[in-house]
């Protein structure tokens, strides 16, 4: 392995760098097509940059009863984990920088990092709102994740590969949104739930418990935490539209394709209402993961005894 | 039945307690009883079903005559009972408890303690509700003798604070809600302990905001005190000079013009659309349905720009004077009203269908917090919360007043009594505002819109009751002939609504706590109305004349 480029690829282009400025960039068309939809105006382009530029600057305050290295060691964690989840994916249209067989499993891993750092986060600074929006956080991990891994299970088996490259050299060919509605429908739904938009926020509803488990953290920890989150929206879109929108061959394609992906979203957050979190488990264990599972059991079925 | 049957009802139903009855209007009947004569007296009257518990009065009758007054307000439509209880003004002023027989008198009760010190005995709760934690004990502000003085902080009590873990013991912890918080943006401080996600116990704690208005209102003329009691609330600020001013002139004898309760009506339909549209955008919130939220807010603006077109103001309207109305409402206001209500009807038929059939929306209201309604008549609910679990508690039906006696509404019910029904019971009644609106700009009297008031209002005593967004606002005013009222005491709505949730929270997911909070439409400025400034550790109380001038030096720079 070279270690420059690789250095490279994972610091500035396409990982690290480029990823963050791209994951804030897609936050704040999110925002700003909510805030139109709700018939606000919304915020400016720069917004998420200079909020972070603000937080980045800000004091860091430490609440007595965490302890000092698990309240810093999280947040850098988190963003570790969603950083190197970007290696095994196509972004910008771009091979993955990384791949090998079974990297599919590593990647989805590496995203649920981030939650479990929040889950954790919020149990380590033991405030009432965080423990409250700590264990929602992971009572929801609990319930997407199932369905959202069988959801990316589908492709894998219909291309007949764990390999994430394969899967959307394969997808180049077929439009798995139209063969595997599905699936789609509940990797997308199952992709809000990760990020916590709505109607999934209910770990950090703010008129119950103000922020959830990021209640207490303020200045570094909390600007890491939220570039974490963006870094996760893009690598979470980019694997959703490679293995159901026909794969990304190309920058063109890459942007139409993310951004159609989060116009759905944008939509979805403006129409729904936030679901308790019993029914956020309900819906998923009783629809999502039932649905999911029905479909591969077909493709298996399909592919053992073709038609 | 008419009014004088049914107040002869209520004379039989008292005769073993009565030792004196009078008759200080039409209307209302005052019994004397003793203390020790109370409980049965307030079981009679519930037993028989006799109308509800509305408030109860604290009355100083001065050091000269070394008595206490208590009257416990019963209304049942536009008659009015009320049990007069004199007790001394010594440390003997004791009071039985009535909270067990009506669970709504718990708040009253609390009230007549911290107020003018009645002691409640028996009382489940001794908590203080209204007044500051470092109040002193034993001074109270609504006695005769009360001095600014008095009222020195003591040092080294805060009862609010929490101790500092978060977690009680296992998985059980105390989330507080207020008085800084998200969900509520206003001041008011709720304990949920929580067992996992499940609501065990609820508290609250009121008087954040407590200015000490009914103190204010003694040292302050007829007049005056209109502009006063506008500012008990930035929401209902028209109703609450409505229900003043009807008092006032009552008590003065003064008739006022028709198109002046006219227009007072068309201000109140406008002010009522203003607050509902607001609820519907705040519980919309709390439910995290903020489309509907910023929907309802947007279109809230026009019913604000009506208001502003018709008063002049956006909030204190200002639109009462004693005697009448201050503006009169012409051809080209009412055109423009008139367009207004066009859009805004057409807006709230909208909502209305969105929030029956959402289904998301509908899975965080339909079947939370259901109150059935034998449990809305038990907590003394009143207004749009009474009205969605089937029960009739609507001032401007029961005991029509000013221009409702003759442009009559009807009121508007539903029968589940969850969040649901609220929703649905709130936007309809718009729909019946919208329409009053209409049929009372087009049918609007000619004449005068002021009569002239004495400066001086004859003594006397009356209760006045308007239908508040929220429910039936009371005001209970006093004169001794002078140019001051000698004590007006008021009753907001959402003081007899709160029992609904701290009843209805136990058992429920946390996550549906700020919805059934928000449910009720709270509104803290109301309740809470002594200044108290912390800039360093010693804490300091104002007076008026204090806060005055800080207030005049603050804006001269």
């Amino acid at each position: 392995m070279n270690t420059l480029p690789s250095l490279l690829s994972i610091l500035i282009f396409p990982a690290g760098l480029t990823l963050i400025f791209t994951g804030m960039f897609y936050e704040w068309i999110d925002r700003k097509l909510v805030a139109r939809f709700q018939n606000r105006v919304g915020p400016r382009w720069f917004q998420p940059y200079a909020d972070m530029v603000k937080l980045f600057a800000k004091e860091q305050i430490t609440p007595k009863l965490a302890n000092p290295f698990m309240f810093f060691g999280l947040p850098v964690v988190a963003i570790a984990g969603a950083l190197t989840s970007a290696l095994y994916v196509p972004l910008m249209g771009f091979e993955p920088v990384h791949s090998f067989p079974g990297d599919l499993i590593v990647t989805i891993y590496l995203l649920s990092l981030l939650t479990m750092c929040i889950g954790l986060a919020g149990w380590n600074t033991s405030g009432r709102f965080s423990l409250v929006g700590a264990t929602r956080a992971l009572t929801q991990m609990f319930a997407y994740e199932a369905p959202f891994l069988l959801a990316l299970l589908g492709p894998a088996l219909a291309a007949g590969s764990w390999e994430i490259k394969e899967i959307s050299i394969y997808a180049q060919s077929h439009w798995m949104a139209f063969t595997q509605p599905v699936g789609f429908v509940v990797a997308l739904i199952g992709l809000m739930g990760k990020l916590e938009l709505p109607p999934f926020d209910s770990p950090e509803a703010e008129t119950e418990i103000v922020a959830g488990a990021l209640t207490e953290y303020s200045g570094r920890g909390l600007a890491i935490f939220k570039v974490g989150k963006s870094v996760e929206l893009i690598v979470g879109i980019t694997l959703v539209s490679a293995f159901y929108l026909g794969g990304l061959n190309g920058i063109l394609p890459f942007l139409l394709k993310t951004l159609v992906v989060l116009l759905v979203m944008s939509v979805l957050q403006t129409l729904l209402t936030r679901l308790r979190i019993d029914q956020t488990v309900g819906l998923w264990w009783r629809f999502g993961t039932i649905l999911v599972l029905a479909q591969i059991m077909l493709i298996i079925f399909l592919r053992s005894y073709p038609l | 039945m008419n009014i004088e049957q049914t107040l002869q009802t209520a004379e039989q139903l008292l005769t073993g307690w009565n030792k004196e009855s009078t008759h200080p209007e039409s209307n209302r009947l005052d019994i004397l009883i003793t203390a020790n004569d109370l409980r049965p007296a307030v079981t009679a009257l519930h037993d028989a079903g006799w109308g509800y518990l509305s408030a109860i009065t604290g009355l100083d009758l001065g050091v000269e005559s070394g008595k206490l007054e208590a009257l416990y307000h019963f209304c049942n439509g536009p008659a009015i009972t009320s049990l007069k209880v004199h007790v001394p003004r010594t440390s003997d002023a004791v009071l039985p408890t009535i909270e067990d027989i009506i669970p709504a008198a718990m708040f009253f009760e609390r009230e007549l303690w911290e107020t003018v010190g009645f002691q409640i005995s028996g009382a489940k709760n001794t908590e203080r509700l209204f007044i500051p934690d470092d109040w002193p004990e034993n001074v109270y502000p609504m006695r005769a003798d009360f001095k600014v003085e008095q009222a020195q902080p003591v040092a080294g009590r805060h009862a609010d604070e929490l101790p500092d873990e978060g977690v009680v013991g296992g998985n059980t912890f105390v989330v507080p809600i207020g008085p800084q918080h998200p969900a509520l943006k206003e001041p008011g401080h709720f304990e949920f302990t929580v067992d996992g996600e499940i609501v065990t116990a609820a508290r609250m704690r009121l008087g954040y905001a407590h200015r000490g208005i009914e103190k204010a209102a003694e040292s302050r003329n007829w007049i005056q005190n209109l502009y006063l009691f506008e500012r008990v609330c930035g929401i209902c600020s028209h109703v609450h000079t409505l229900a003043y001013a009807l008092g006032v002139e009552k008590l003065a004898q003064v008739e006022v013009p028709m198109r002046a309760q006219a227009i007072r009506q068309i201000i109140a339909g406008l002010e009522r659309i203003h607050s509902h549209l607001l609820w519907l955008g705040v519980v919309a919130h709390e439910a995290g349905f903020d489309t509907l939220f910023m929907y309802s807010w947007r279109d809230r603006e026009t019913v604000m720009n009506l208001l502003e077109q018709v008063t002049g103001n956006r909030v204190n309207y200002s639109a009462n004077v004693l005697g009448g109305v201050k503006c009169d409402i012409g051809p080209e206001q009412i055109k423009v009203i008139k367009e207004g209500l066009d859009f805004l009807e057409t807006r709230i038929r909208h909502y209305l269908e969105v929030v029956t059939t959402d289904a998301m929306f509908l899975n965080r209201t339909r079947n939370v917090g259901t109150i059935t309604r034998e449990e809305a008549e038990r907590f003394g609910l009143l207004g749009p919360t009474a009205r969605a679990s089937g029960l009739v508690r609507d001032v401007r039906v029961e005991a029509p007043y000013g221009a409702y006696t003759r442009f009559p509404i009807s009121a508007v019910t539903a029968t589940n009594g969850d969040l649901e029904a609220r929703c649905e019971v709130r936007l309809n009644e718009l729909l019946v505002s919208c329409f009053a609106i209409r049929t009372l700009i087009d049918n609007l009297p000619e004449g005068p819109l002021t009569v002239k008031m004495p400066r001086k209002v004859p003594a006397g005593e009356t209760i006045a009751r308007v239908e508040a967004p929220r429910g039936e606002l009371l005001y209970y005013i006093k004169s001794n002939g002078g140019e001051n009222p000698a004590r007006v005491h008021i009753r907001t709505p959402s003081l007899c609504n709160w029992v609904s949730v701290l009843e209805k929270a136990v058992g429920r997911q946390l996550a549906d706590a700020p919805m059934l909070i928000a449910g009720m439409d709270p509104c803290f400025s109301c309740n809470d109305r002594v200044v108290t400034v912390r800039r360093t550790n010693e804490p300091t109380t104002w007076s008026w004349k204090q806060l005055r001038e800080y207030g005049i030096e603050y804006y001269k720079r």
